[in-house]
């Protein structure tokens, strides 16, 4: 179980403060699979490197499996990393230098797995994404939607609990995201915790639960079947269509996104 | 982090920038390189005159006219010195000291040598028939000067490889008779050729017996005599016994005693401290390329940001990535050594090809020190970026900057 209660994540700019969140709690289950929505810079990115470990709240507390993380050193962070979380972001973050198999190698060497049972891990890896005939290929050699196919065989290849992904179909076409989503599916149907941040309603409509942010505050929280019934409410896309205008209930959200460009995360 | 990853890690890395990797790592190797090819060409020199020493025959011991201070320097040649030796000390010593084969009264002197219209100035030298062994002077025609007592100067002359050349061109000196000064000498040998022999060019002096010398100079007293050891003799009791019984003849230290050995040794302190003194110049340049390896790691650092966040997220700890910017560092400073050492040896040996009369060769502790160095630039300069990058915040490095 992951719990974050009352975060706060504050920048200084200059003079003035920039609370990226603003007291943020929730609780999400085991084997759970969310997606966090919400317009741009609303802090979803912010949330999923706190719930991933790469930054620390102003305020408030992290829970993960009942293990307050703030007590956590530097050390003991890595290793959480290492074996209790994945990472899958929208830009791959794959090394360009080296092939597939030795990109999924890599937690795999920090972890000091023998290089015979690494290889071996990494080749299963990423047969699971059906990507066993690319195994010696360099990134710029792959497709899009099979660089995000590497970096999740490489995000599940030390076996965690959690997997967190920042807009993980944002750089694909329709046909590779839609693949990616299986994918995701696949590794949630196997006991996964799944925390996606995204702005694709396709994503949104897989999740158990969506949270929608706003201005570093969770503003709605959405289960089960109204995620269907709520089609299109968050889609981005929809902004130019007055038919879809209405039902978008995060429409103020969507006017901050003129002032603040979405940057790649 | 298992070491061998670690190394291939790390060469990736370097392998993927491979322009700059190469620049850096050049600057190295040119440090490694002066350093290889300086300490070689004072090592050469150190055994040179070794081997000038050694074909001098080591054990010899100079007497020389004057108290000289400075011990350990070179042994006086012409005047300017009180001229207190003579044959009579000459003839005491090598009777009265059990170690000495030979004492051979030398007399300097530079006069005009000619022959019919041609003449030159040379070195003309009066010795005895003893110089030839000591010195181990081979005849290219002819004989050396003959027994005779010290006091009976016969006119006779031993021409050096030159002087007979430049005199005879390719005819035959022996008994021809030629000037020196206002007396006439017979030829009764040439030397052979021998070469610059620490300052003294032997093929370019008059030899003649050194009574007639001193009445050529007009002297009572010789310039030096040197004393030639019996094999395997140990030399510093010789000149304790020299310096007694000159002291007893004299009455005061007004000459100067030094072996061979000391001379050597003492040149070969000095050559050792300027091969040191260069080579510690040279490895400023070692210094220099450092900082050139800093830069580029640094650099390195700042563009590899989002992988150094990418490692982070991945799970590598700190230590993790400060082992892995540090190895960068130091593979590229020990490659730089490494092509240095051998880029510099085939240098060296290039040179030995060009100048064989040089036999130059790095010393073995230039070797260990270098590759040190060059190890230890690396880490040196390497700390810094590499604590920079470990030290970097995970979710900004992610976004690269
Ligand atoms: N390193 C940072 N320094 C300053 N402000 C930041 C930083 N990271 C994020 N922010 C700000 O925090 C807010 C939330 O950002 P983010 O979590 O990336 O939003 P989202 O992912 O929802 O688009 C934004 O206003 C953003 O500009
Ligand atoms: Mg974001």
């Amino acid at each position: 179980m992951i719990r974050v209660e009352g975060l706060w994540r504050t920048y200084q700019m200059g003079d003035h403060e920039l609370h990226a969140l603003r007291g943020v709690s929730e609780t999400i289950e085991d084997g759970e699979y969310v997606a966090i929505m919400g317009p741009s810079g609303s802090g979803k990115s912010t949330l999923l490197n706190l719930l991933g470990c790469l930054d620390s709240p102003n305020r408030g507390r992290y829970l993960l499996a009942d293990e307050d993380v703030a007590g956590l050193g530097d050390d003991a962070l890595a290793e959480t990393r290492l074996r209790r979380i994945g990472f899958i972001f929208q830009s791959f973050h794959l090394v360009p230098r080296l092939t597939a198999v030795q990109n999924v190698e890599m937690p795999m060497i920090f972890a000091g797995i023998a290089p015979s049972d690494r290889r071996r891990r990494a080749e299963s890896s990423l047969a699971a994404v059906g990507l066993s005939d690319r195994l010696g290929h360099k990134p710029n050699e792959l497709s899009g939607g099979q660089k995000q196919r590497v970096a999740i065989a490489r995000s599940t290849v030390m076996d965690p609990g959690l997997l967190l992904a920042d807009e993980p179909t944002g750089n694909l076409d329709s046909r590779s995201g839609a693949q990616v989503l299986d994918l995701l599916a696949e590794l949630h149907a196997g006991g996964r915790t799944l925390v996606v941040v995204t702005h694709d309603p396709a994503v949104a409509r897989r999740a158990d639960r969506v949270v929608v942010m706003r201005d570093g505050e969770i503003v709605k929280r959405v289960q089960g079947q109204d995620i269907s019934d709520l089609n299109g409410l968050f889609d981005i896309s929809s902004e130019d269509d007055p038919s879809k205008q209405d039902l978008n209930t995060a429409r103020e959200g969507d006017e901050t996104e003129a002032v603040v460009p979405e940057k790649p995360v | 982090m298992n070491p061998l990853d670690l190394l291939r890690f790390a060469a990736q890395a370097l392998l993927q920038n491979r322009r700059r990797s190469g620049l850096s790592l050049l600057g190295v190797v040119i440090g490694v390189v002066a350093v290889v090819s300086l300490t070689a060409i004072g090592e050469g020199a150190l055994r040179y005159v070794t081997t000038q020493f050694a074909s001098l025959g080591s054990s010899i011991v100079n007497v020389s006219p004057g108290k000289n201070e400075t011990t350990g320097g070179m042994p006086h040649g012409i005047g300017g010195v009180p001229n207190d030796l003579t044959l009579q000390d000459a003839i005491v010593l090598e009777r009265r000291v059990q170690a000495v084969r030979a004492a051979v009264p030398v007399s300097v002197s530079t006069d005009i040598v000619s022959y019919r219209e041609r003449g030159r100035s040379s070195r003309v030298v009066g010795v005895t028939s003893e110089f030839q062994q000591l010195q181990r002077l081979d005849m290219d025609s002819g004989s050396f000067l003959p027994e005779s007592e010290l006091d009976r100067g016969a006119a006779v002359v031993v021409l050096g490889h030159r002087v007979a050349q430049e005199l005879f061109d390719n005819a035959n000196p022996l008994g021809a008779t030629v000037r020196i000064g206002s007396w006439r000498m017979r030829v009764i040998g040439v030397l052979q050729e021998r070469g610059q022999q620490l300052g003294m060019n032997i093929d370019d002096v008059a030899l003649i017996p050194v009574a007639s010398g001193m009445r050529m100079a007009n002297k009572s007293s010789v310039n030096r005599i040197m004393l030639d050891l019996y094999p395997k003799s140990d030399s510093k009791p010789v000149i304790a016994q020299v310096k007694k019984i000159l002291i007893d003849r004299h009455d005061e230290e007004d000459f100067t005693c030094i072996s061979q050995d000391a001379v050597l040794a003492s040149l070969s302190s000095i050559l050792g401290i300027l091969t040191l003194v260069v080579a510690g110049i040279a490895s400023i340049s070692l210094g220099v390329a450092g900082i050139g390896i800093m830069n580029v790691m640094l650099v390195s650092v700042s563009e590899r940001t989002d992988e150094v966040g990418l490692l982070k997220a991945l799970g590598a700890n700190q230590r993790q990535i400060l082992q892995v910017f540090l190895l960068e560092a130091t593979m590229l400073s020990s490659a730089g050594g490494l092509i240095g050492l051998a880029s510099g040896t085939a240098l060296v040996e290039l040179g030995n090809l060009l100048y064989p009369r040089i036999d130059a060769a790095t010393p073995l502790w230039a070797i260990a020190a270098v590759l040190g160095l060059s190890l230890g630039t690396g880490i040196v300069f390497g700390v810094l970026p590499a604590w920079r990058a470990s030290r970097l915040d995970p979710v900004a490095a992610l976004q690269g900057h």
